[in-house]
């Protein structure tokens, strides 16, 4: 890889990033303790009845991983922004999209892998039959990519702004209705042993068309956001 | 046919529309008041009572035309919003963010008068339909773009951020209907008819188009006031504002 | 009249609902006109004072020392 070319300064972004997360591992535990925390009241608040629980049990594991998220995304580009490395990535010749691809990726692998990793131990927790319990983990891998990306989006909006913790969460809300609905839908369909490809297939579709618009539409936010 | 893009440039201008809004507000109000005693009239006076629904249908007058702007506040909105995020027009980033309120408004009236209509009719005063999700989903949508907009220190930044996650709404609301009517019948739930089997007959269907129309000109008059306070604050330093202060302010 | 007011045993729907209606539309119709007297007023009272002041500095300025090393020329 030449030095300045495209692919050695994704390659430098992505390690600085992972990098950055691994020297404050502390940050990655906070997400999946809270995980852990959110799911152990489920069952205080709902009674120890095993039928009910693992009935419940797909949708709790989504909306806490999803809870979870929304907690890690503040950090996505404060730090950035606070020391300036994130305007200099902004006046870079390599294309911003491409640069906050590999950012929203190193996010996504720092906060989000850690948490479907715990995702089978939450769901066995409340009593998620086998089968379904690798439909989950199959929902999260395709689902969590889309929730970090369309964060990213938001999060870029409001990186000029001060507070935002609530109002992210405003925001965030009609964003992942639909990435709820399918994953959900995908395990509570494996559960009932109906056909469960159909709603994973269309979470894949949207990774896809998400995969190239997110990035664009994140730069494009942070250069509203951001601009002096 | 060139004076269209000519009037229209010179309506950007915001003394320019200052005065337009300010002649027509009244005007705006005054047809809408007017349309509204007419149509109300017809809708709660000579309109028959429904032969299923009795008397509670009259909520229609007021349900139907607010949701119906619910919808046509936020396709506005995101057109000025389209002009604001490519163009950085003044005036379009003002009317994006002052529909913001008023869309919320028209949403909010929506949910309640329809909970109040449910609840005599189906039983229950909320279900998880697709037109009610979205309409739930559509009104945080708006508080979305209201909080947003508030987040930022600087105006019209924060208008052209807000107006980019208007943009992102347009995409995602027709997601979030389909995607709660396939969920409904995956989930084989209580399935409600917003309209039932029955066609609305002719008197009952004229004072509904009435009021639709007086809605739109309500729309028209609040946009005008809101719009015409806005632009106000946004150019405080601006001589045509303190000329105004001096002669009103008083 | 009265028949009217009982809304066929649905009152207590309908009226709720026009009273929602014509409250939120009528907040949302004044509160714009409220705001726009404050703003006017407030500039107002700015300026009356940004006058005041000049008026001060004048009447300051124009008997005692002509070279008034606090005033500049932009300032009058």
């Amino acid at each position: 890889m030449r030095p300045g070319s495209l692919s050695a300064a994704c390659a430098a972004v992505l390690r600085r990033d992972l990098l950055l997360a691994w020297r404050r591992r502390g940050d990655i535990a906070l997400p999946v303790l809270y995980a852990l925390i959110v799911t152990t009241l489920f069952p205080f608040a709902l009674g120890p009845n095993d039928d009910l629980l693992a009935r419940v049990a797909g949708g709790v594991v989504l909306v806490t991983v999803l809870l979870a998220m929304l907690l890690a995304f503040d950090a996505l580009f404060r730090p950035d922004l606070e020391d300036g490395s994130l305007e200099q990535l902004m006046l870079a010749p390599q294309p911003l999209a491409l640069m906050l691809g590999m950012k929203i990726l190193a996010h996504w692998l720092s906060t989000a892998l850690p948490l479907i990793v715990i995702a089978p131990m939450l769901a066995s927790m409340l009593h998620l039959p086998a089968h379904a319990n690798a439909v989950l983990i199959l929902a999260l891998l395709v689902a969590t990519p889309l929730l970090s990306l369309l964060g990213a989006v938001l999060v870029a909006l409001t990186a000029g702004t001060r507070r935002s913790g609530m109002l992210l969460a405003l925001m965030l809300l009609p964003l992942c209705v639909p990435v709820v609905i399918f994953a959900a839908g995908a395990v509570s369909a494996a559960q009932q042993g109906l056909p469960w490809i159909a709603p994973i297939a269309w979470l894949g579709a949207a990774l896809a068309l998400l995969l190239i618009l997110a990035p664009l539409a994140c730069a494009a936010a942070l250069r509203i956001a951001v601009d002096a | 046919m060139k004076w269209i893009p000519l009037w229209m440039h010179r309506l950007s201008s915001p003394p320019t529309f200052y005065r337009f809004a300010t002649v027509m507000r009244p005007w705006f109000m005054a047809l809408a008041v007017i349309l509204t005693a007419v149509g109300l009239y017809g809708g709660l006076v000579t309109a028959p009572a429904d032969y299923q629904q009795g008397d509670a249908f009259r909520i229609i007058y007021i349900h139907v035309p607010s949701a119906e702007m619910s919808l046509f506040v936020y396709g506005v909105m995101a057109a000025a919003g389209f002009i604001a995020v490519v163009w950085r027009l003044k005036l379009a980033e003002s009317v994006a963010m002052q529909s913001a309120p008023i869309g919320a408004a028209f949403t909010f009236i929506t949910l309640v008068t329809g909970s109040l209509w449910g609840y005599p009719t189906w039983g229950t005063w909320w279900t998880w339909d697709a037109r009610l999700t979205s309409e739930l989903v559509l009104l945080f949508l708006y508080l979305g773009v209201i909080g947003l907009y508030h987040a930022f220190e600087d105006r019209r930044q924060g208008a052209r951020a807000a107006s980019f996650l208007v943009l992102v709404g347009v995409i995602n609301l027709p997601i979030v209907h389909y995607s709660v009517k396939w969920w409904n019948t995956l989930h084989q739930g209580t399935t409600v008819r917003l309209f039932g089997a029955s066609k609305i007959e002719g008197d009952m269907l004229w004072p509904l188009l009435v009021m639709m129309g007086a809605v739109h000109l309500y729309w028209a008059a609040s946009l005008c006031g809101r719009v015409r306070t806005d632009l106000l604050s946004l150019e405080s330093g601006k001589q045509w504002v303190r000329d105004l202060a001096q002669r009103e302010g008083r | 009249m009265d028949a009217f007011l009982h809304m066929g045993g649905y009152a207590a729907y309908v009226w709720p609902a026009y009273a929602v209606f014509f409250l939120v539309l009528l907040i949302d119709f004044l509160a714009p006109n409220l705001r726009r007297r404050r703003l006017l007023r407030e500039l107002h009272a700015r300026m009356q004072r940004q006058k005041a002041r000049d008026a001060r500095k004048a009447a300051r300025r124009t008997p005692s020392d002509p070279h008034d090393p606090t005033s500049t020329p932009l300032d009058s």
